[in-house]
């Protein structure tokens, strides 16, 4: 296997480029590192899976690279922009509208249907009332759930909450998904099912997919796979055929 | 769009709670509805007792204190049978003259001292009068002596009158009577005798227009019967002041009263200008007892002045303590409700939710909570007001007597010993009237009763907001792994 600890990826066309990020957390005026020294270039339409036990890194690291948290240290640069240093306001804009998000947990607004769950994520971008109700539809059909728009979440399966999650990710068209444990609720049927889906939507729209996962079946999917051990990051190159 | 569906789906998932803040808000400002709503009724009777003792239109009123009384003006003794057997006779005797026989009848002046008219037109012209009129409040005193020894000395009989400034119909006591039937005065009334009649003492002994009622021995005719919004110490009978005057005796010093007077009514320019009107008119006439209506309001004692303190007190800080406790309740269950979303709230973070989005979020669904809360708090404001109205016993006020001058008699009989059998002075100076009470929601009450609710919703949802406001998108997130 190759496997780069800690490298730069020479290509002059990334994404994203990190720089010696480190996060730390304070509990109790212990230090607690979760990232350490981490450089990393991520290429636009890469899939990139992140491995890792609990507890290791992996989480802090999609949070990092999705603009939820800032760096301790270093340099977290997507598309020209430093999310280290950005105002909170342009972290937030940014979020609004290059980032996708999907969640182990699927985190869909309980009282909201799902075409509502995936309109969530077109209020920030402040497109109209009209255009937005079209982009739900098509990104509900694009995940074979056209035919439930006005269901509630409880009334969905766990797969098919899960592909509501993901519709609303790809609604505003970002440039990166970032998809923490997404089949971690899922069964193995299910979980195939939401993968397929993924590497579909992945290639279809030339995406740029971040995934951390421990399920190695699921991490072999993605093209380079990232290993996450006490806050550092090793990366094996081009895994996938 | 998507906030309203955003709001009512909530409010829907959390009804039981929506419910339970609703009703707590509604509770409190129920309260205040009916708190207000019953002090506005005490205050309403209040005012309807101060304006049958000194007409509507009434600011100040101006009196002096009665002179001590030079001497023992009537009295009276019976005499026993003499050793020649003569039956004895009651006697009584005033001003330095004493009766046996006959009918004593004496218009009188008790409660308050003699002022001269131009009193009256020297008050109207202060700077911050509008108008002042002149009043003559008088007690007519009637003594029936019995024509033969074997009859019993009756009782003697009083009835207030009130000398009536007719070019002035605004001001004094008979300006906040409704006629009821025949007319009011005249200006060609002035030197007549004419009356006017309250309605009970009407029914009372069964006057008609065009009868006679009999004032200091003189017939007037009763051109007109009215009623006074307050069944109590209204005068009885009205008569011109001119009449008054020329009838009248000062109680104190046994002399006539004419071109005298012994009440002077007095509006101010304006209600902000009445501190000034008395400290003008205490300057004028420095002897004089200068009284505005809110003097007298503090003079009402009796259930309707205790009613007036308890929801004014007692009821105001019992609503300010409910609110207290529904805002605070209303806070802590939205604060709780925040914390239970904090996985939503992180996640519309991460999806790109601008903080005040999800603040206003928060703030929209306590506010219509509080809004609920307030047109809840409204109906049970009206159910309270309706229920004080049904159950809410007749108010007593005790209250200063317009008129005085009574008799203060004590009847012995024929053959009793020698000795005084009646005296006159002022009589008692006080009223107890029933007053019946009618609370009624006010606009006002209806204005706060909103204001509070969105005060209400704002608040509580003020705390939520700022708790959510706060959260860190991956903290949040963290939350939910």
């Amino acid at each position: 296997m190759d496997i780069t600890h800690g490298t730069v990826s020479p290509a002059e066309n990334t994404v994203y480029r990190l720089a010696g990020v480190s996060k730390i957390y304070r509990k109790g005026g212990r230090e607690i590192p979760a990232v350490i020294d981490l450089d990393l270039d991520i290429k636009p339409g890469e899939w990139l899976a992140v491995q890792g036990k609990t507890g290791h890194g992996k989480t802090t690291l999609l949070q990092l690279l999705g603009g939820l948290d800032r760096p301790s240290r270093g340099s977290v640069e997507f598309g020209g922009t430093d999310l280290a240093k950005a105002t909170e306001s342009q972290v937030r804009s940014v979020r609004a509208s290059s980032f996708g998000f999907i969640f182990q947990t699927f985190n869909l607004v309980p009282t909201l249907t799902a075409a509502e769950n995936a309109e969530a994520a077109l209020i920030p971008l402040g497109i109209s009332h009209a255009n937005r109700r079209e982009r739900v539809s098509k990104a509900l059909d694009s995940v074979g759930l056209g035919d439930r728009a006005q269901h509630l979440p409880a009334e969905l399966s766990g797969g098919q909450q899960q592909r509501v999650a993901i519709a609303r990710a790809l609604v505003k068209e970002p440039r990166v998904l970032l998809a923490d444990e997404p089949t971690g609720n899922l069964d193995e049927d299910t979980r195939d099912e939401i993968i397929a889906l993924l590497d579909t939507l992945w290639r279809e729209r030339e995406l740029t997919l971040i995934l951390v996962t421990h399920d190695s079946v699921v991490a072999r999917r993605a093209q380079r796979i990232g290993l996450m051990r006490n806050g550092r990051l090793s990366i094996r190159q081009d895994t996938r055929a | 769009m998507f906030f309203l569906t955003y709001l009512r789906r909530e409010l829907r998932r959390r009804m039981r709670q929506a419910i339970f803040i609703a009703l707590g808000l509604a509770i409190g400002i129920g309260l205040v509805i009916t708190v207000m709503g019953a002090s506005a009724g005490v205050k309403a009777a209040q005012a309807k007792v101060l304006r049958a003792l000194y007409g509507i239109g009434t600011d100040v009123t101006v009196t002096t204190k009665p002179k001590p009384l030079s001497s023992r003006p009537t009295s009276g003794r019976a005499t026993g049978p003499g050793p020649g057997g003569n039956a004895g006779h009651a006697t009584v005797c005033l001003n330095g003259k004493c009766y046996t026989s006959g009918t004593i009848d004496t218009l009188v002046s008790g409660d308050h001292g003699a002022l001269s008219a131009a009193t009256a037109t020297k008050i109207a012209q202060l700077n911050h009068v509008s108008a002042a009129a002149a009043g003559l409040l008088l007690t007519d005193n009637r003594i029936v002596l019995p024509k033969t020894s074997s009859s019993q000395l009756q009782p003697p009989t009083s009835i207030s009158v009130d000398g009536t400034d007719i070019s002035h119909p605004r001001l004094g006591p008979l300006s906040n009577a409704s006629l009821t039937k025949g007319r009011t005065f005249t200006s060609q009334d002035a030197n007549a005798n004419v009356a006017v009649v309250d309605a009970s003492y009407a029914t009372a002994h069964k006057l008609t227009l065009g009868e006679a009622v009999t004032i200091a021995n003189k017939k007037f005719t009763v051109v007109g019967i009215v009623t006074q919004p307050q069944a109590g110490s209204p005068p009885q009978v009205y008569i011109p002041l001119q009449r008054a005057q020329a009838l009248a005796t000062d109680l104190a010093t046994g002399k006539a009263m004419t071109k005298q007077i012994n009440t002077v009514y007095v509006t101010a320019a304006s209600a902000a200008d009445i501190g000034a009107v008395q400290k003008e008119i205490q300057h004028l006439l420095p002897q004089a007892t200068v009284t505005s209506s809110s003097d007298l309001a503090s003079e009402i004692t009796g259930s309707a002045a205790s009613a007036a303190k308890l929801a004014g007190a007692l009821g105001r800080w019992l609503a300010v303590l409910v609110l207290i406790a529904a805002f605070a309740v209303a806070s802590l269950l939205t604060m709780a409700a925040v914390a239970r979303r904090v996985p939503e709230f992180g996640t519309l973070k991460a999806l790109g939710w601008r903080s005040g989005r999800i603040v206003s979020q928060v703030l929209g669904e306590s506010v219509s909570t509080g809004i609920i809360g307030g047109a809840l708090g409204v109906g049970l404001g009206f159910a309270g007001v309706a229920i004080i109205d049904k159950i809410a016993p007749k108010l007593s006020a005790t209250v200063p007597s317009a008129t005085g001058g009574g008799l203060q008699t004590q009847v012995a009989g024929p053959g009793g010993g020698a000795g005084p059998v009646s005296g006159v002075g002022p009589a008692a100076s006080h009223t107890t009237i029933a007053v019946p009470m009618s609370a009624s929601v006010t606009v006002t009450a209806i204005v706060l009763a909103v204001l509070l609710a969105i005060a209400g919703g704002l608040l509580a949802g003020s705390f939520g907001g700022w708790r959510a406001a706060r959260l860190r998108p991956a903290a949040a997130l963290t939350r939910v792994a």
